[in-house]
């Protein structure tokens, strides 16, 4: 094992370069996936009549299939049809696509966790149902989603690295690219990936546990 | 006020409400007494629509409940209701939770809310407990907060849904006084309850009903001199004999 080979300052510079590119296509993603999530979970738990049945075939459709199934088909079949996605974007639209089915199933089951009384109570004081989603269903819901939802972004995270099946220069890929060029590099190499991947995301789930014993 | 024509109810096959004819006037105090499944809840249900009706005509006021025309928002401003469960809102404290309604609802400033909020609480007698959310507080408190809640929206009628069931033996005294304060101020309620003391004394009416059937309409006086119907006999042997 060659420790001091395999942490040359470029190497590390390297390895930093793509572990920014990890962070922004999940940062990027994060936020697109947790809107859509949002509004599809908001959308299907409203059981609006024809709405909510369409996106419930497209979640479940998207749900029960491997992500490593949608980044090719973002980045290799999308072109076919004429749509040319950038290597960075075919990555963040995979991941969007596919965790906003992910978040919008949390969304939509924290919502159905609030007691059929709230609702009751509020709708008989005469809030609209839209005003019932948002002052009394969303605010409770939101404190038991924070826990699914961070770990929702956890594994987004983790599967940017999936990613490198499309050649994304993301931390995993540029992992890759060192090691390869020495066996003895391998396991040094390995070690600081799983550290740089580690360090982000417990303090991600830091974050969560912070909020969820202030919001308690 | 309250006027039930010829109201049916089925769940599937399953008929809760049979041919309701009810009517209930500005002012009065309806208590609904009966076995449990009799269909007393789901009656009191459906004067806000918490419940649809099936058949019949329910009007309050002379405005149809279930007619799609209906704007039922702005029919439950004017129907308070206070449940079982109490279904206060736990992530608001309250004065929040009796603030809510009539800042969404009918529009008024935070300070005029908070101000009517205080006064129902008042009267409740639980002023002191505004700030405090709900999980601080005893069944009995949470239950009167509900009722002030009910109340901060000025309504014409109070519903109440076996108000007192879920609350500890010691408790059921300051919600039972809170209602009674309430009827000789003349609010019209409508009251589901398993509490024959607070019947006897408080009701105009009270309608007795089984199996979705009303047997029987009566005052009190009348009702427990002298029952008509055999179930109801029998319903007040098995509930005031012990």
């Amino acid at each position: 094992m060659d420790f001091i080979g395999a942490y040359a300052p470029d190497h590390l510079t390297f390895l930093l370069k793509g572990f920014w590119v990890t962070l922004k296509v999940a940062f990027i993603s994060i936020i697109l996936s947790f809107i859509i999530g949002a509004i599809v979970g908001t959308l299907r738990y409203a059981a609006i009549p024809i709405v909510s049945r369409v996106l419930a075939v497209v979640v479940e459709t998207i749900r029960n299939l491997p992500l490593l199934l949608i980044i090719f088909f973002t980045y290799f079949a999308l072109p076919e049809i004429g749509i040319n996605l950038e290597i960075t974007y075919a990555a963040i639209a995979a991941l969007t696509v596919f965790e906003s089915a992910m978040l919008s199933e949390v969304i939509r089951s924290g919502l159905k966790s609030i007691e059929k009384g709230q609702i009751e109570a509020a709708r008989s004081s005469g809030l609209t149902y839209v005003q019932t989603l948002q002052h009394i269903v969303m605010p409770q819901a939101l404190k038991r989603m924070v826990p699914p939802i961070v770990s929702q972004f956890i594994s987004l995270l983790k599967d940017t690295s999936l990613a490198v099946v499309i050649a994304l220069p993301d931390l995993m890929h540029n992992g890759q690219i060192i090691y390869a060029q020495k066996d003895s590099y391998i396991i040094p190499i390995f070690l600081i990936v799983a550290i740089m991947y580690f360090i982000v995301n417990y303090c991600l789930s830091q974050i969560a546990r912070r909020l969820e014993v202030k919001r308690a | 006020m309250i006027e039930f024509k010829g109201v049916n109810k089925y769940y599937g096959d399953f008929q809760v409400l049979k041919d309701i004819n009810l009517s209930i006037n500005k002012g009065e105090v309806v208590v609904i007494i009966g076995p449990s499944g009799s269909g007393k809840s789901t009656m009191l249900r459906c004067i806000n629509h918490l419940e649809t009706i099936t058949e019949g005509e329910l009007t309050i006021n002379g405005t149809l409940v279930a007619d799609k025309k209906t704007d039922i928002n702005k029919l439950r401003r004017n129907i308070g209701m206070v449940f079982q469960h109490f279904h206060l809102y736990p992530h608001k404290t309250v004065l929040e939770n009796i603030t809510l309604a009539p800042k969404k609802v009918l529009g008024k400033s935070e300070n005029e809310a908070k101000e009517t909020a205080r006064y129902y609480l008042d009267k409740v007698g639980i002023a002191e407990k505004a700030d405090a959310y709900p999980s601080q507080l005893s069944g009995g408190q949470q239950q009167r907060v509900a009722i002030a809640r009910g109340l901060a929206m000025n309504p014409e009628v109070m519903l109440f849904d076996e108000p007192t069931s879920a609350l500890d033996p010691e408790m059921i005294g300051e919600v039972l006084d809170v209602m009674k304060a309430l009827a000789k101020e003349g609010m019209t309620m409508v009251v589901v309850t398993h509490e024959m003391g607070f019947a006897k004394e408080v009701a105009d009416r009270i309608v007795f009903i089984d199996q979705g059937q009303i047997l029987e309409e009566a005052t009190p006086a009348e009702f427990y001199a002298n029952p008509r119907e055999e179930r109801a006999k029998l319903f007040l042997s098995r509930i005031l004999n012990h």
